[in-house]
């Protein structure tokens, strides 16, 4: 389906129901999401957006409704929708015996990259872990854990990019600097969908916001949205 | 982001190579340590393997030379056998299904599991492992039975029964990893749990009709299975895993994930021997109830604490199908020809299942341990609190005692005083469950025992007794009573002033350590 800039929507969410068991967490969500375009989730504690996010890359059920991926219902099965989804949700779990290097090297490697290990020195560069790199997970700290996380996700490539509160656990002159990150991914023409509680994540990345409630979700414009952010 | 993808991505086989290179380069045991570490382990398994041979070759004679039953022995002991067999079996196919049986650790679910590479080269090193472990433990709890249950053990019949083993073992792993890739895997742990209760409970049932109505269960007389019947269960076996294995593709991250947080829950409760969270681990989600109760009979604070426990009791997963085991067992034991006949079985029996009963029964208690804030939400003395905790365990143990000593005794014709002997025995086995609900955590700081079977934390085992020693201690006066005979009113009183005694020192003295602890 094609979206208001001419190009096909690669997300499209109609009349999804999320939760746990049987019971929503919040009220059904639809949203489309095309190349280049940038979608903020925002909402409370408990309101349910790492819960949607989870059913939107194909780790929930849907409780109803549909998600659609390039035209595709959702199946994190398929290598294709792996190849073109990269995810960082509230993961913090590391192989003991690597480095995070390795971590990185894997990914990579994992998804063809043709220039591996420059590509690798360019996100550790980039997420500012410097020597710790070459550390195990057990010796960095908790942001540097996430830094390694966030890392992984950009040092392969990606057709649609979703993170579930990327600022958390980071310092404010590098959520700052992945911010503009993200602003320029989508740009390039990457779909980005984020959960966030920062303002000025927000602002900097997103084209629309998804208020996510108990009694509605709305699509708001980053403008109208602020105030509700501010609010939460 | 990175944009090129001009070379071939890694496929599973080779991310799971350069995992593992990379882990074993940093690996800190050298190859020497690793071999010799491997036969410290052969070494103790096969002591432990000619232990129990030999335990079982002791209880084959002793059988052969006992003299007349406790009760009436209606059970043939094939269809025991056969039973514990199935048992067995249930509880392999339960433990296999809540770890997935296939599943992912939480590291390789966030790095390996996103990577486009083929999710079957990723997971089939773990179907292997699997495999291997669940033959090699099949092998070795066989070793013993082959050996040590026949009285002349022939090459054939060895073979036999380890092939068996075997084949059994590889069909309960492809079984269930087979139903885990169809996505059918969810309901197999309540299927087998239900084969576990009814392989005792209907045995149990059958001897004690028997029992009543004066006649004896009989069964076909089983001969030795020809070599075919094996070798069609081998190749059974094979085609059920070769069928899990071309389905490994089809897993989902999500099931993979949870299975791996389990696998790993239960991985560090055994290497901690805490085995409080061991039965956690592997209980899974308790029932959701259909609404909330409003406990509306509380009135007081001691009740608010029994209403609890008894709603934890009963949301259990498992805790009502252990109690109906764990009142079959002595009577399956009692019931089963030979192994009636000796006390000293009858009273294990009796302990295996008023132990299960006082595990079962203690749940509550379990979870409150684990929850030490919840004991303070109410007007209550930490004493008054454990006094409070011990209804529902009381509760519990009194239903399986006194049936079993009721089943037990149908046919002899003091059924009521084999009752009231199940019935005095029950205020020991609360008073174990309380104790090995709230035993402190196992302490590693104490001393070790060396041991022909590798070094032991002799702290740890002392722990891990505490509960379990007042339950056998307390059933001491009903071992007197198979041993002389039968119960009598007299031992029926020792049984119930003994077992009252030692629950009222366990309550004083864990109403004493919770007062410090809070």
């Amino acid at each position: 389906m094609r979206n208001g800039m001419g190009s096909l929507d690669l997300l499209v969410v109609e009349e999804l129901s999320v939760g746990h068991g049987s019971a929503p967490v919040c009220a059904p969500v639809d949203l489309r999401l095309g190349p280049g375009r940038a979608l903020a989730v925002v909402g409370p504690n408990g309101s349910g957006k790492s819960t949607l996010l989870r059913t939107l890359v194909g780790l929930l059920e849907p409780l109803a409704g549909t998600v659609a991926f390039d035209g595709a219902p959702v199946d994190e099965r398929a290598a294709a929708f792996r190849r073109d989804v990269a995810a960082v949700l509230d993961d913090d779990a590391f192989f003991i015996s690597l480095t995070g290097r390795e971590h990185l090297l894997l990914t990579a490697r994992g998804h063809g990259v043709a220039a591996a290990e420059e590509a690798v020195d360019d996100e550790v560069e980039a997420f500012g872990l410097g020597d710790r790199a070459d550390a195990l997970p057990s010796a960095l700290s908790s942001g540097q854990r996430r830094r390694l996380a966030l890392a992984a996700a950009f040092v392969r490539p990606a057709r649609l990019l979703v993170l579930d509160e990327p600022e958390r656990r980071l310092d404010a002159g590098m959520r700052a600097r992945l911010a503009a990150r993200l602003g320029s991914l989508r740009d390039a023409g990457t779909a980005v969908l984020l959960a966030s509680h920062d303002a000025d994540v927000v602002a900097t990345v997103a084209d629309e916001v998804l208020v996510v409630d108990d009694d509605a979700c709305r699509l708001l414009d980053p403008v109208e949205a602020a105030g509700r952010i501010a609010e939460l | 982001m990175t944009t090129s993808t001009t070379v071939a991505p890694l496929d599973g086989a080779a991310v799971r190579r350069l995992t593992r290179r990379a882990t074993a380069a940093r690996a800190r045991t050298t190859l020497g340590e690793r071999i010799s570490e491997a036969w410290g382990g052969l070494v103790s398994a096969g002591i432990g393997v000619a232990v129990a041979g030999g335990s079982l070759a002791s209880l084959r004679e002793s059988i052969a030379l006992a003299g007349a039953p406790v009760t009436g022995t209606t059970l043939p002991a094939s269809l025991t056998s056969a039973a514990l067999a199935l048992l067995a079996l249930a509880g392999v196919v339960v433990v296999l299904a809540r770890l997935g049986p296939v599943s992912a650790t939480p590291a390789a679910a966030a790095w390996w599991l996103p990577l486009p590479a083929d999710r079957r080269g990723l997971l089939r090193g773990e179907l292997v492992r699997l495999t291997a472990a669940g033959g090699s433990v099949a092998l070795l709890l066989a070793l013993p039975l082959v050996f040590g249950a026949a009285a002349a053990p022939t090459a054939a019949s060895v073979l036999g029964g380890l092939g068996w083993a075997g084949a059994l073992a590889i069909a309960a792993v492809g079984g269930t990893a087979l139903l885990q890739t169809r996505r059918r895997g969810r309901g197999v742990a309540g299927l087998a749990g239900a084969v576990a209760g009814a392989a005792a409970v209907v045995p149990a049932v059958a001897g004690t009709l028997a029992a009543a109505g004066g006649w004896a269960v009989g069964v076909p007389a089983a001969g030795t299975l020809p070599g075919w019947v094996l070798a069609v269960a081998a190749v059974a076996a094979g085609a059920l895993l070769v069928q899990a294995d071309r389905g490994l593709g089809r897993l989902d991250a999500a099931r993979l994930l949870a299975g791996g947080a389990t696998a790993r829950y239960a991985g560090g409760s055994l290497l901690s021997m805490d085995t409080r969270q061991l039965g956690r681990a592997l209980a899974g989600r308790d029932r959701p109830p259909r609404r909330s109760r409003r406990f509306r009979r509380v009135r007081r604070p001691w009740q608010a604490v029994v209403a609890t426990d008894l709603a934890v009791l009963t949301r259990g997963r498992w805790q009502l199908g252990q109690l109906a085991v764990a009142a079959a067992v002595p009577v399956v034991v009692a019931r089963t020809g030979g192994l009636g006949a000796l006390p000293p079985a009858v009273w294990a029996g009796c302990l295996l299942g008023w132990g299960l009963a006082a595990t079962a029964a203690g749940r509550a208690a379990r979870e409150a341990h684990g929850a030490p804030e919840l004991d303070r939400l109410f007007a209550l003395s930490a004493a008054a609190v454990v006094r409070s905790r011990a209804v529902v365990p009381l509760g519990g143990t009194v239903l399986v005692c006194a049936l079993s000593g009721l089943l037990v005794g149908v046919g002899t014709g003091a059924v009521g005083t084999w009752a009231l002997f199940g019935l005095a025995a029950a205020p020991a086995w609360a008073a174990a469950s309380l104790r090995g609900a709230l035993r402190p955590d196992p302490d590693w700081s104490g001393p070790v025992v060396s041991t022909p079977m590798g070094v032991l934390p002799a702290g740890v085992g002392a722990t891990l007794v505490q509960g379990v020693d007042v339950g056998v201690v307390g059933t001491l006066p009903l071992l007197a009573a198979l041993v002389s005979g039968g119960p009598t009113p007299l031992l029926v009183a020792v049984q119930a002033a003994w077992a009252l005694l030692l629950a009222a020192a366990v309550l004083v003295q864990l109403g004493r350590r919770r007062s410090q602890e809070g």
